[in-house]
């Protein structure tokens, strides 16, 4: 990989971290390029572990992690690129909002005038001015968790780290906060967000790295991770006129698994083992006077994918 | 040490003041540092009423008397003859007593107490049968005798339990107290490094430290001279070295949350208990005496004690391992003592910050 490659990039290499005898991570090999990468995973996967290693919090046991080419030790370095919004929902005793991120940007070395500007910056992205000055002891959960948003993206890092940075957030905000991301990856910088809500990820990443129990079981673009498992077939969803019609034609190929009606009459749920195949089909079929309104992936989403490479156990 | 590392400091020390100064948890600090203070100011309080009552005393005498008169009277006058000398006494008692002697014979004879005062000291004289037995002589109160009771204080008191202990409040909360309150992870997360960071949490809390400490030595030194004359007091301080002891004090006082501070930052970085390294340290620094001439080196106490500008005389009845602890056989020349105090701290801090660079945010273990 060059040098330019490696700057632009988030690299994790044979990454291991123990604590005693407990794995945390084990031999994770990552690249990740801009974007918003989300970390899925149930509780106890490793999530929150490596996203603390990617910001120096702790040190791995074996392997090396290198944030645009910097390593994690370098903390003087690394923090003026990257920002963490960690889920350690304690902060330092007595300050308000804007002492809490104020303070923080004092840190950095900048001079009264900057850090006051910035810091309200920051605060008018998350939507919490009003409360800005009263204490943080006082705040709700949500606010908690934007004024730690706040702090984390405060310094215009280019890469932003957000562990379940979602949770509390009511409706209204949580879209805010989601257009906020999309904003920062448009920009080319990346956006790390860990969930184990996975609609909310299916709606946010453009590629989701999937842990279970410290390892990587995938990495990708969520549709390229689907159709690489190739054991659980693709179900597609076709709302047509003529469901009975269409599905007789679907039972003429070898590739079709399973075709079943949908409750409304208006349309079949197909599975297939090759969606190449199955859109090549389709398209004859439409040539040949059968009506079809839509069709849409069922399962090519990051639930499914979990599914099925985790168990429906870890998904649920 | 860049110009922006120098402001990173000043931003760790502008946020941990309010914790090392207004924190509910280092209450008892304040309530440790000014404790001296009470006992000083109770001497002081008692003494002013003391004086008081022999200025009182000295007033009824019948002619104005000084220590010299009373240094003329001896054991065997006759009660005339110090009448004689010193006026009729202004408080007298008389009794009849009754004991036995070596016979085993019971005898019978008068006792008789005079008591007079020149102002500054009680005297009181014991006639048996009008004979003068015995005389108590309760000194008044001097710069010098209330020097020495300062430093034994000082060095045995303040030094190795207030300061000790106030450090190990103020310094072992710098970085334990935030993995308690889980936000240490709010400082490691800036762009600052962590030796930088350590050297501003250990400047925030010497300031607090000093500020508490040395207020209270100085307090405790101007409650001390509370009871006296303004004359004794600028006597003391122009002609005496008074000036010379009271910054030794505050300098020793500073030098030695230097020292504590750097131990307990250390010890804050490596124990999880407070007790433990408490013990430990207060051992070592109280077997000091008693190690080998190059283990001594490494202790705080050892740089502070031949610093100190009096030392406390041994009473030559005292047991030998009292003397030990209390006399300071190998003193070191004041320059030596404050560059090897100074080294050691810095020493211990250079260990803290390899502590610190490794240190790993895991709360759930903590």
């Amino acid at each position: 990989m060059s040098v330019a490659a490696v700057q632009e990039q988030i690299l994790c290499d044979n990454v291991s971290k123990f604590y005693g005898e407990v794995l945390g991570v084990n031999r994770i090999h990552l690249s990740i390029p801009p974007g918003i990468t989300s970390l899925v995973g149930p509780n106890g996967s490793g999530k929150t572990t490596l996203m603390n290693l990617m910001t120096g919090l702790i040190r791995p046991s074996r392997g090396e992690i290198r944030i645009l080419g910097l390593r994690t030790d370098q903390p003087d370095e690394l923090f003026r690129m990257v920002g963490y919004c960690t889920q350690f929902d304690s902060f330092p005793k007595g300050l308000t909002g804007y002492q809490f991120v104020y303070s923080y940007l004092r840190l950095f070395g900048f001079d009264h005038s900057k850090s006051d500007r910035l810091a309200w910056r920051a605060i008018e992205r998350v939507n919490l001015v009003e409360p800005a000055t009263r204490k943080i002891a006082g705040y709700s959960k949500g606010m908690r968790q934007r004024i730690r948003l706040a702090q984390a993206l405060c310094h215009d890092p280019r890469v932003l780290i957000l562990d379940e940075p979602l949770n509390g957030l009511d409706p209204l905000v949580r879209a805010e906060t989601i257009a906020l991301f999309r904003e920062y990856a448009a920009e080319g910088r990346h956006v790390i967000v860990s969930s184990h809500i996975l609609h909310e990820v299916d709606m946010i990443s453009d590629q989701v790295i999937l842990l279970s129990n410290g390892y990587v079981v995938a990495e990708g673009q969520i549709h390229g991770v689907r159709s690489e498992i190739e054991e659980h077939p693709m179900q597609i969803l076709i709302r047509c006129h003529q469901p009975a019609r269409l599905a007789s034609r679907m039972f003429e190929q070898d590739h079709i698994v399973e075709v079943r009606m949908h409750s409304d009459g208006r349309g079949l749920l197909v599975k297939t083992k090759d969606a190449d195949r199955f859109y090549r089909m389709l398209n004859h079929i439409a040539v040949d006077g059968i009506d079809i309104e839509t069709v849409a992936p069922a399962d090519d989403d990051v639930n499914s994918v979990y599914e099925y490479l985790i168990g429906e156990e870890a998904a649920r | 040490m860049t110009r922006l590392q120098w402001d990173q400091i000043r931003a760790v020390i502008r946020l941990e003041m309010r914790k090392t100064f207004f924190a509910k948890r280092g209450l008892w600090v304040y309530l440790l540092a000014f404790a001296p203070l009470a006992l000083f100011a109770g001497h002081a309080i008692t003494m002013r009423f003391v004086n008081e009552s022999r200025s009182q005393l000295a007033a009824r005498n019948e002619k104005p008397l000084s220590s010299a008169d009373f240094g003329a009277i001896h054991e065997g006058m006759s009660r005339e003859e110090v009448e004689q000398r010193l006026g009729k006494p202004p408080i007298f008692y008389e009794r009849s007593m009754r004991t036995r002697n070596d016979a085993n014979e019971v005898e019978e004879w008068q006792l008789q107490t005079d008591r007079y005062s020149d102002g500054e000291s009680d005297y009181e004289f014991e006639f048996r049968d009008g004979k003068l037995n015995f005389i108590h002589i309760s000194q008044g109160c001097d710069f010098g005798r209330d020097s020495l009771i300062f430093a034994g204080t000082f060095q045995f008191f303040y030094l190795r339990l207030v300061i000790f202990f106030g450090c190990l409040g103020i310094f072992m909360n710098l970085f334990r107290g935030e993995l308690l309150d889980k936000s240490l992870h709010f400082y490691l997360l800036a762009p600052i490094r962590r030796d930088v960071l350590l050297a501003g949490k250990y400047l925030a809390g010497l300031l607090a430290a000093v500020v508490i400490f040395t207020t209270s030595t100085a307090l405790q030194l101007l409650v001390m001279g509370w009871h006296l004359d303004w004359n004794s007091v600028s006597n003391f301080l122009y002609h005496n070295h008074g000036f010379a002891h009271v910054f030794a004090y505050l300098g020793v006082t500073v030098l030695a949350c230097v020292g504590y501070g750097s131990v307990f930052l250390a010890a804050g970085l490596l124990f999880r208990n407070p007790i433990l390294p408490a013990a430990g340290i207060l051992i070592w620094e109280g077997i000091n005496p008693f190690l080998p001439a190059l283990l001594k080196k490494f202790s705080v106490i050892y740089y502070l004690k031949s610093l100190c500008p009096l030392n406390i005389p041994v009473d030559s009845g005292a047991p030998p391992l009292i003397a030990m602890l209390v006399s300071n056989p190998d003193p070191i020349a004041v320059p030596i003592a404050i560059l090897g105090l100074v080294g050691l701290a810095l020493l211990v801090l250079l260990f803290a910050s390899g502590r610190v660079r490794r240190l790993e945010i895991n709360y759930s273990t903590e």
